[in-house]
């Protein structure tokens, strides 16, 4: 019983702590692609953040690499690849989580190669 | 020194006063319709799949307003199959024409069933670079999820 009120006050605190974050994703988004140098409007960076979530929801884009590719020809011109795939990994966290084993399976081949 | 450098400059002046620039089309080559439009060879799918992969603003609203012109889809896919069809000469003379011709019945339900296309300078300018890399039938582009 007190196991379970300690559980139900983690998780409470929890949602307590994560509800501000949340306020506003495109926001949230866009504070992260500061972190990468990538700036813009705000809300040009949200929308492509979206289109890339519905690209994959749609199977349009099969795979991570197509999915950052799409993101690469929205970006500045002289943006990078790891920019790319920067902007990839926080457009899915924050607009798409459901889709994050889709990027995994794009980092998975390279790791097992180097575990041989 | 000085004297013989700014001689060499005024001469290059006077080669470039010389030299016209090539003459360039007239407004009308470009205005509605813009030129990359009349003269591609793409088919009108091979240009929404260019646009959906590095227009896709412009594409998703295209395809919205699409969407919620159900009555007007059907002759507009027929009418940018019709225009692609044609030749620089057939297209250059429908643009002429467009800007008069008040009367067409699709226009006036659904004033912008080309904007993907006609609209804007700079997008037929990214679309038409890219649309050869695409299958030109591919008519699923025409059912793309508007909404998600």
């Amino acid at each position: 019983m007190k196991l379970a009120r300690g559980a139900i006050l983690a998780i409470a605190t929890a949602i307590a702590l994560a509800a501000p974050a949340h306020a506003d994703p495109d926001t949230d988004f866009a504070n992260e692609l500061h972190t990468y140098g990538i700036y813009g409007q705000k809300d040009y960076n949200a929308w492509i953040g979206k289109i890339t979530c519905k690209r994959i929801w749609n199977g349009l884009d099969k795979d991570a690499y197509a999915s950052a590719q799409f993101v690469s020809w929205q970006l500045q011109r002289g943006s990078t690849t790891e920019q790319s795939w920067q902007f990839l990994g926080a457009a899915i966290r924050t607009y798409c989580p459901d889709n994050l084993p889709f990027l995994e399976a794009a980092a998975q081949p390279p790791f097992d190669a180097e575990a041989q | 020194m000085l004297r013989k450098a700014s001689m060499a400059i005024a001469a290059l002046g006077a080669i470039a006063m010389a030299t016209p620039q090539l003459a360039s089309a007239d407004a009308t080559d470009d205005y509605p319709i813009p030129n990359r439009m009349l003269k591609t060879s793409c088919t009108a799918e091979q240009i929404m799949a260019a646009a959906r992969d590095v227009e896709p603003f412009y594409f998703e609203r295209y395809m919205i307003d699409y969407n919620n012109h159900p009555a007007q889809q059907q002759a507009t896919i027929d009418k940018m199959h019709w225009f692609y069809s044609m030749d620089y000469a057939g297209r250059r003379a429908y643009s002429e024409e467009l800007v008069t011709n008040l009367a067409d019945p699709l226009t006036a339900a659904w004033p912008n069933n080309a904007k993907l296309f006609f609209n804007n300078k700079g997008v037929a300018a990214h679309t038409t670079d890219i649309c050869h890399n695409y299958p030109p039938d591919d008519m699923s582009l025409w059912a793309y999820d508007a909404h998600w």
